[in-house]
């Protein structure tokens, strides 16, 4: 091996060490101190290995949450709104899986018709769609505020499902629409000439080709909802529809805020997504790229 | 088995687009029918049309006198091989075959026993359980055959099939299909643009141009009768070549003439073109329709070989008189060589002679 090529592949490996401890620090930090005790966390130094580890602030989290412990005599330890992380991670995983689901269902046969018919207005419907994506959430809180507030539908979780959709889904059609396109249109023809309905050869000959693309929406739609923070802060004002991001980020507004109860809190949001992330891990890149090649 | 009726059918799209203007057509029962054009003339329209792809925006189109113009194409018992074969990616090639058997609830035995005799049938037997992806173009075209063949359908389609093929395999290719059409027994409607495939493989052919049909008929009308200009052009190799000119008739021998160039009627042509005097037309000649012998005397064409092209069996040469360059299908034996002047003779029955203004043929035999 030349000397320059050595050097090549060294500068390419400190270089991705030098990004991974960039991209991981955080989480690393997030972990250890999620495990160590609060004088620990603030100790100067850091210490990045909790000794010893302890569990106490997830025991306490599960102890706020079925209502073991009063917070009341014990407030800088735990925040006066820990007894609503676990309803709030019930309420993300609802609203979380109800967006897959429902943007599944409009997002597929919305994407396959763009793609592969041709009807009146179809190029026109494709530019609205993204258009809409162009304008930034904080614009839309107002509107999406009357709207909710006129359906009822505030402190419900039906309104962040709602606006979830609403946000989501022109992404997911364009997703999937690339992908649909890429997919040549005998294949539907040779489908239909086989025996099948439009409905039939979307589910037996589309899906299962468009398999990468559908895993890239369910990510990308599952890490919307469930990181959502601004739409949640709006609509939402009890533990009844409160999500995850919104319990988290109350935990700063006591007088003291307790660090090792907060990471651990981290931890436990992070639980779900990175799950998701490792079970569809290797359709992700696939999936992305297929339906960016023909965009 | 199917009679397909064309009444009076026209194709627009949303833009405005006609593919296809007052298309009347009969495809009889197992009739083997090749659409032929060049790319945009409509007959793969056509074709889709049969198969319930494409919507009929007028007139209508029956299936043995009903109507079928509303009929998804599920509903219809046709089968379609694609050119790019559409085989489904994520699917065996067994399952390629029978998934049409399959989504019309044929029992499980029936759909095996079909598949494995398509297969045999087709040397692809060995290859059930290989996915599209890993096989040869050759070998993807004949699992798109079988799975069109084990549907045993009343009418046969087949777009472009043979065009992704290479040379040897499109001729082969050309055998099995046209046998394959002898063994059904059923109705097959054909779409190309070479004519080599349509003229070997039809039993009538329809030539398309712009949505429009120009001449339909038997290989030997379309090619020995051509209906026009376009058609004349589009079937022959090395093409027709075209001498623009008038009818002259001074009383006693009318005769074509361009220019210097003079070429006499026969009689038969003489009694074909009467009343045609100072007529401007064009006169068409077949490359092969030219005797080196210069056997008709006063039917010479006479110039200098620009081109030798040698083809194997015989060759073409490239004969220049009076400003235009002809080709033309000499054999092998004679040589020739470039520069050297040359006088062939055209056999007057052979002429086609078109109306320049419509480009109709004016002989009264064309059909």
């Amino acid at each position: 091996m030349s000397s320059a090529l050595l050097a090549k592949r060294l500068a390419l490996l400190v270089g991705s060490v030098l990004m991974l401890m960039y991209v991981l620090g955080p989480v690393a930090w997030l972990l250890s101190s999620s495990l160590q005790r609060e004088a620990d966390i603030t100790s100067i130094p850091p210490h990045w290995i909790p000794s010893p580890p302890t569990f106490s602030s997830f025991k306490a989290i599960i102890d706020a949450g079925t209502g073991a412990v009063s917070t009341d005599g014990n407030a800088s330890f735990v925040p006066s709104t820990a007894e609503y992380l676990l309803p709030a991670l019930r309420n993300s995983l609802i609203v979380a899986s109800a967006v897959v689901v429902l943007n599944l269902l409009v997002s597929i046969p919305a994407a396959y018709a763009m793609a592969k018919i041709r009807y009146i207005g179809r190029d026109m419907s494709v530019y609205f769609m993204l258009a809409t994506r162009v304008i930034p959430d904080i614009a839309l809180i107002v509107p999406f505020f009357l709207f909710v507030r006129k359906l009822g539908l505030l402190d419900n979780l039906g309104a962040l499902i709602i606006t979830y959709l609403a946000i989501t889904i022109p992404f997911s059609v364009f997703m999937l629409l690339s992908y649909f396109e890429s997919l040549p249109d005998e294949l539907d023809k040779a489908a239909r000439v086989d025996g099948c309905s439009r409905v039939q050869a979307l589910i037996k000959i589309f899906l299962p080709l468009a398999q990468p693309s559908l895993v890239a929406v369910i990510l990308f739609t599952f890490l919307t909802s469930w990181n959502e923070f601004l739409f949640a802060l709006m609509f939402t004002q009890t533990a009844a529809s409160q999500t995850v991001p919104i319990i988290v980020a109350s935990f700063t507004s006591d007088f003291t805020t307790s660090f090792s109860f907060i990471n651990a809190a981290g931890v436990v949001a992070i639980v779900p997504p990175v799950i998701i992330a490792v079970v569809f891990e290797r359709y992700i890149v696939s999936g992305l790229s297929a339906g960016a090649v023909k965009g | 088995m199917a009679q397909i009726e064309f009444l009076e059918v026209a194709k627009r799209y949303a833009n405005g687009h006609v593919a296809l203007q007052n298309l009347n057509l009969q495809i009889r029962d197992k009739e083997f029918l090749v659409l032929l054009g060049p790319s945009g003339c409509g007959k793969s329209t056509t074709l889709n049309m049969i198969a319930g792809l494409e919507e009929v925006t007028e007139g209508s189109l029956r299936f043995d006198s009903t109507a079928v113009n509303g009929l998804p194409a599920h509903k219809r018992d046709v089968a379609m091989v694609f050119q790019s074969y559409a085989l489904y990616p994520h699917k065996s090639v067994y399952e390629n075959i029978a998934f049409g058997l399959r989504m019309r609830k044929h029992p499980k035995n029936e759909i095996d026993t079909r598949v494995r005799s398509a297969a045999r049938d087709l040397e692809i037997e060995h290859l059930l359980d290989r996915l599209p992806g890993q096989l040869s173009g050759g070998q993807r075209q004949r699992v798109a055959l079988g799975r069109a063949m084990v549907r045993q359908p009343a009418v046969f389609l087949m777009d472009e099939p043979l065009s992704n093929l290479d040379a040897t395999l499109r001729i082969s290719m050309r055998a099995s299909i046209k046998a394959l059409h002898q063994s059904m027994q059923t109705t097959f409607v054909y779409v190309t643009h070479d004519q080599a495939e349509a003229l070997t493989l039809a039993d009538r052919i329809v030539v398309m141009r712009q949505g429009v049909v120009q001449q339909i008929g038997t290989p030997d009308d379309i090619y020995e009768r051509p209906a026009n200009t376009f058609v004349a052009n589009f079937l022959g190799n090395p093409p027709i070549n075209f001498i623009d000119g008038v009818v002259q008739d001074d009383g006693s021998e009318p005769c074509f003439r361009s220019g210097e160039l003079s070429l006499a009627f026969d009689e038969q042509l003489r009694a074909e073109l009467a009343g045609c005097a100072g007529k401007k037309v064009t006169i068409g000649i077949r490359a092969e329709d030219i005797d080196e012998d210069a056997t008709y005397a006063d039917c010479q064409l006479t110039g200098e070989i620009t081109s030798l092209l040698p083809v194997g069996s015989d060759q073409f040469i490239g004969l220049q008189n009076g400003g235009r360059v002809m080709f033309f299908r000499v054999g092998k034996e004679r040589s020739y060589r470039v520069g050297d002047r040359l006088s062939v003779s055209v056999n007057p029955r052979r002429m086609h002679i078109f109306d320049q203004a419509s480009g109709v043929n004016l002989r009264a035999n064309a059909s």
